[in-house]
C-alpha cells in the first residue's frame, strides 16, 4: 500500500515537473551550475545568492552543482544543454566563457543563454616584485623596450592574458610572456622575484600588496577600488587597457517568458540586499551589479575583443 | 597559553576528532581525497564557528594524508597517490601476515611526521616562508627529476631497469595529453571535453591498482594463503623494528621542506623520502619485499606535507599544495586574508588552529593503534567478497571525483591496459610517478626556458640548484653502478 502511494506520488510530481507554468513555479529545487571547484570565489558568490534568496523568497530553494575544470568549458556546456524549464541555471565568469567560443572549443555561443546579469568583478591588475624598479606603467613600458621583460600570466586566454596583450599592442612593446597553471605560480614568481611583472587579479594580489611584499603598479578598470583607492587606474597613467573578471547569472535560452522574469527580477533583488552585500563584503567579493541587457552588451564587446586577439595570434 | 585553552574545549575537541575520524575514511577511500573533502565542507563552514571551522578542515587533512596508507598496506590499493609509495613496501608486509606491523609502522610514522611539520610551522613559519620564495620554476624541474630518479629505485630483481624506465616514459607520455599550458593549444585530446585538463591521474591510480589487484585476486586459481602466525602476535604487541626512527626522522625532515615548496605535493615527498630511505638503510635488498624502514619514511615524508604545505599558505598566501588551496578557500571567506594579519588581528584563531592539529596527529595515532590488529585482518577476507565490494568502491570513486562516467571507463582502460604491463613486468608505480610528476617537470623545464630566455644555464644558477643536481647525482649513481655490476656479473657466469 505504501509502496503504491509513494508510487503514485511519484508519477505526480513528474507529471507536474513537466508543464512547468509560472503560476505554479516553482514546485522543485533549482539547480545552480557553478563552472568551478568548490571553495573558490565563483562558489561562494554562487552559496551567498542561494542563501539569501532562500531567505527572501518562500518556496525557492537552491542546489549548487560544482562542476570544474576545463576552463569553465564543462560548466558552461551543462548550462547551455540544461533544459530550459527554469530549474537550472549558472554562472558564468569571464573571459573564459566567451574565450571558449573564440577559439571554437565550445559547442554553446552566446545566444545558447539568457544573460541574467552579471554580480561581481575581480579587477586586473599589474604587480610587480617589492624591490623592482618599475615604479608605474609607463615604466613598465619602458623596461619592455628591447623585449625581455618576463611578465607572467595566468594562462593563454585567461583575461591576465588579453590584458597583457593590449598592454602590449598600447605600448608598442613585446613581453617575454610567461603562461603559469594559476595565480599561486604568479604569487610564487612575483614574491620570489622570479619574474620582473605579472597581470593578475586584484583579491589575488591585495593581501601581498597591503603586506608589503608586492606592489600593485595599476589597477585595470575605469574608476579606483573602493577598497584600494591608493593604487592608480591604468587610464591615469595614459594606457587605456581595462580588463576584469566578471561574474554573473545565466540560463539556457528558451526558459518561458514568465519564469525567466520572475529569476531576473530576484537576481536584482537579492543584489540589492543588505544582507547580501554584507555577506559578499565579508568573503572580499567585489560587486558590480549589472542588469541583463547591459551584461549581454558587455559579453558581446568582450568576445569581439577577444577575437581580435585570437585572429592576431590564435592559441 | 591562552589559544591552548581554545583547543581544549568540548566543541573543539569534538570537531577536530569527527574531523580527523572523517579524514581518515576519506583517506582510505580510493577516490576520496582531502582536497575534494576540504573543498566540499569550505562552504559549510561558513555557517560554523571560523575557529571550529577551520580545526574541522585541519583535522579532515592530517587524517586524509594518514588514511592513504591504510588500503595501501592491507589491499595493495593506495587511497592517495601519495600511498603509492608505502603500497610498494606495505603490501609484502601484508602477505607475510605482518599487516599488523605495517599499519603501525605507518601510523607511528605519520604521526612522527605530522607533529614536527607542525611544530616547524608553529615556531618558524614566516622565516621558512622566505626562504621557499628563492625555489623557482627551474628548481622546481629539478624537485621532479628528484621524483622521478625514484624510478632507477623501483627497479629490481623482478623489474628490470629499462622496463622501469619505459613505464615512466610511458606515464609522462600519457601526461602530455591535454591543454599546453605554455601555447594554449589542445594536445592528443580527440575533441573530448573531459580530456582538456589531461588525465586525472586519480582514475588512473585505482585502474593501476585497486583494480589490478582485484584481478589479479580474482584470476588465481588457488589463494595463495596469508600467514596468519603472524597474526596472532600482532595482536598482542609487535614492536616497531629497531632503529626505525632513523628512517621517521629523514622522512619528517624530508617531506616537511618540500611541503613547505609553493606548489609541491605529498607523492614528491613520499617518493623522495623512501628513495633517501633506500640509500641510507642497511637492509637494501629488502627494499620492495616489505621493508617497515620504506613505510615508516614515505610516512613520514607525506604527513611531514601538511604542516609543511602550510607555511607559505598562512603567510604568504601561497598554498603550498592544492588541500592548502582548498584550505586557503575557508580561510578568505571568513574574511581572514593570509598574511601578516592572521598573525596579528586573527591570532585567536590561527594559532589554535594550528595547535588543533597536534591533536588530529594524535587522534590519528590512537585511531590507528587501536584498530591497527582488526584492519590487518581485512587482508584475511575471502577474495569472493573482497573483490566485488572494491570494484564497486573503484567505480564509485572514480565517478565521484568529477562525477563524470567518462573517468569510469578511463578507470577500466588503465587496469586493462595495466594489467597486460605488468604481466609483462613493466612498474606500474614507474608509470603513476611518471604521470603525476611529468606535468610537473614539464611545466618547471618550460618556464624555467623562459625565464632564462633560452637558455638553460638557468637550471644550474642558483645555490639550491647546485645543491639538488648533487643530490640527484647521489640518487641515480649507487643504484646505476649496482645495476651494472649485476649486468657484469651475469655476463661473467
Amino acid at each position: 500500500m505504501i509502496r503504491k502511494l509513494i508510487a503514485a506520488g511519484l508519477a505526480g510530481t513528474m507529471l507536474v515537473g513537466t508543464a512547468a507554468f509560472a503560476a505554479d513555479y516553482p514546485d522543485q529545487a533549482v539547480t545552480i551550475i557553478v563552472p568551478s571547484k568548490a571553495g573558490g570565489s565563483t562558489d561562494t558568490t554562487a552559496r551567498i545568492f542561494a542563501e539569501v534568496a532562500e531567505s527572501k523568497y518562500e518556496g525557492f530553494e537552491f542546489v549548487i552543482n560544482n562542476m570544474g575544470g576545463s576552463g569553465g568549458q564543462k560548466g558552461f556546456e551543462a548550462i547551455a544543454r540544461a533544459e530550459a524549464d527554469g530549474y537550472t541555471i549558472g554562472m558564468n565568469f569571464t573571459p573564459q566563457m566567451v574565450a571558449h567560443v573564440v577559439s571554437g572549443r565550445a559547442d554553446y555561443t552566446l545566444d545558447s543563454f539568457h544573460i541574467m546579469g552579471n554580480v561581481a568583478q575581480d579587477a586586473g591588475i599589474v604587480a610587480v616584485p617589492k624591490d623592482s624598479a618599475i615604479q608605474s606603467m609607463a615604466g613598465l613600458a619602458e623596461a619592455a623596450k628591447g623585449g625581455d621583460l618576463t611578465v607572467s600570466v595566468n594562462g593563454i586566454g585567461s583575461d591576465d592574458f588579453l590584458a597583457a596583450k593590449a598592454f602590449e599592442k598600447q605600448a608598442g612593446v613585446t613581453f617575454n610572456l610567461l603562461p603559469t597553471k594559476g595565480s599561486t605560480e604568479q604569487k610564487a614568481g612575483i614574491l620570489g622575484g622570479h619574474v620582473d611583472a605579472a597581470f593578475m587579479n586584484l583579491s589575488q594580489m591585495i593581501a601581498q600588496h597591503n603586506a608589503g611584499d608586492a606592489r600593485i603598479i595599476a589597477i585595470l578598470t575605469e574608476a579606483r577600488d573602493a577598497s584600494a583607492d591608493q593604487i592608480p587606474t591604468a587610464k591615469e597613467q595614459g594606457f587605456e587597457v581595462y580588463m576584469s573578471a566578471t561574474r554573473g547569472f545565466v540560463a539556457p535560452a528558451g526558459i518561458d517568458a514568465g519564469i525567466q522574469s520572475k529569476l531576473d527580477a530576484m537576481l536584482a533583488d537579492v543584489l540589492a540586499d543588505p544582507a547580501f552585500k554584507k555577506k559578499t563584503a565579508a568573503s572580499k567579493i567585489a560587486l558590480l551589479p549589472m542588469s541583463g541587457p547591459d551584461y549581454t552588451a558587455y559579453l558581446q564587446q568582450l568576445q569581439a575583443e577577444t577575437q581580435e586577439v585570437y585572429d592576431a595570434a590564435p592559441w | 597559553m591562552e589559544y591552548l585553552s581554545v583547543v581544549f574545549t568540548l566543541p573543539a575537541l569534538l570537531t577536530i576528532l569527527i574531523g580527523t575520524f572523517a579524514g581518515v575514511v576519506v583517506g582510505g577511500m580510493p577516490g576520496l581525497t582531502a582536497t575534494m573533502a576540504v573543498g566540499l565542507l569550505v562552504p559549510f563552514t561558513y555557517t560554523m564557528d571560523p575557529t571550529l571551522g577551520l580545526m574541522l578542515l585541519g583535522g579532515i587533512y592530517c587524517g586524509a594524508m594518514y588514511g592513504g596508507s591504510i588500503p595501501a598496506i592491507l589491499l595493495n590499493t593506495p587511497g592517495t597517490p601519495a600511498a603509492v609509495a608505502t603500497a610498494i613496501e606495505g603490501y609484502p608486509m601484508s602477505r607475510r601476515g605482518e599487516g599488523g606491523l605495517a599499519l603501525k609502522t605507518s601510523v607511528v610514522a605519520s604521526f612522527t611526521g605530522g607533529t614536527f611539520s607542525v611544530f616547524i610551522l608553529l615556531l618558524f613559519a614566516p622565516l621558512l616562508a622566505r626562504q621557499a620564495l628563492n625555489f623557482g620554476p627551474a628548481e622546481t624541474f629539478l624537485l621532479a627529476i628528484m621524483g622521478l630518479a625514484g624510478i632507477i629505485s623501483i627497479a629490481d630483481e623482478n623489474t628490470s631497469l629499462i622496463k622501469a624506465l619505459l613505464s615512466g616514459i610511458l606515464g609522462m607520455i600519457i601526461a602530455v595529453v591535454g591543454t599546453d599550458d605554455m601555447s594554449g593549444s589542445l594536445r592528443y585530446t580527440a575533441g573530448l571535453v573531459e580530456l582538456i585538463d589531461g588525465v586525472d591521474f586519480m582514475p588512473a591510480l585505482i585502474g593501476l591498482f585497486s583494480m589490478i589487484q582485484m584481478l589479479e585476486l580474482a584470476g588465481q586459481r588457488d589463494h595463495a594463503p596469508i600467514d596468519t602466525s603472524a597474526l596472532g602476535g600482532a595482536r598482542k604487541r609487535a614492536k616497531l623494528p629497531k632503529g626505525i626512527g632513523k628512517f621517521m626522522a629523514l622522512g619528517s625532515g624530508t617531506g616537511t621542506v618540500i611541503g613547505i615548496l609553493p606548489g609541491e605535493g605529498a607523492t614528491i615527498a613520499a617518493f623522495i623520502s623512501y628513495n633517501f630511505a633506500k640509500q641510507v638503510s642497511k637492509a637494501k635488498a629488502m627494499f620492495g619485499k616489505g621493508n617497515p624502514e620504506g613505510v615508516a619514511a614515505a610516512e613520514a615524508g607525506n604527513n611531514g606535507c601538511v604542516g609543511g604545505s602550510l607555511v607559505p599558505t598562512i603567510t604568504l598566501g601561497i598554498p603550498g599544495n592544492s588541500v592548502a588551496a582548498a584550505l586557503m578557500g575557508a580561510f578568505i571567506i571568513h574574511g581572514m586574508i593570509p598574511g601578516p594579519e592572521l598573525f596579528t588581528i586573527y591570532a585567536d584563531r590561527t594559532y589554535p588552529f594550528i595547535l588543533s592539529m597536534f591533536v588530529a596527529n594524535v587522534t590519528f595515532l590512537i585511531i590507528g593503534l587501536a584498530f591497527a590488529p582488526y584492519l590487518a585482518r581485512i587482508a584475511l577476507i575471502p577474495p569472493s567478497v573482497m573483490v566485488p565490494v572494491v570494484c564497486a568502491f573503484a567505480v564509485l570513486g572514480s565517478y565521484a571525483l568529477n562525477q563524470s562516467v567518462f573517468d569510469i571507463y578511463l578507470m577500466i582502460a588503465f587496469a586493462v591496459f595495466g594489467l597486460l604491463l605488468k604481466k609483462l613486468g613493466f612498474s606500474l608505480e614507474g608509470l603513476i610517478l611518471g604521470l603525476i610528476l611529468g606535468p610537473i617537470a614539464e611545466g618547471g623545464f618550460s618556464q624555467g626556458m623562459i625565464i632564462g630566455k633560452g637558455s638553460p644555464t638557468i637550471f644550474f644558477q642558483s645555490e639550491i640548484a647546485k645543491v639538488m643536481w648533487l643530490i640527484i647525482l647521489v640518487l641515480l649513481l649507487p643504484p646505476l653502478v649496482s645495476h651494472i655490476r649485476r649486468l657484469r656479473g651475469t655476463k661473467a657466469r
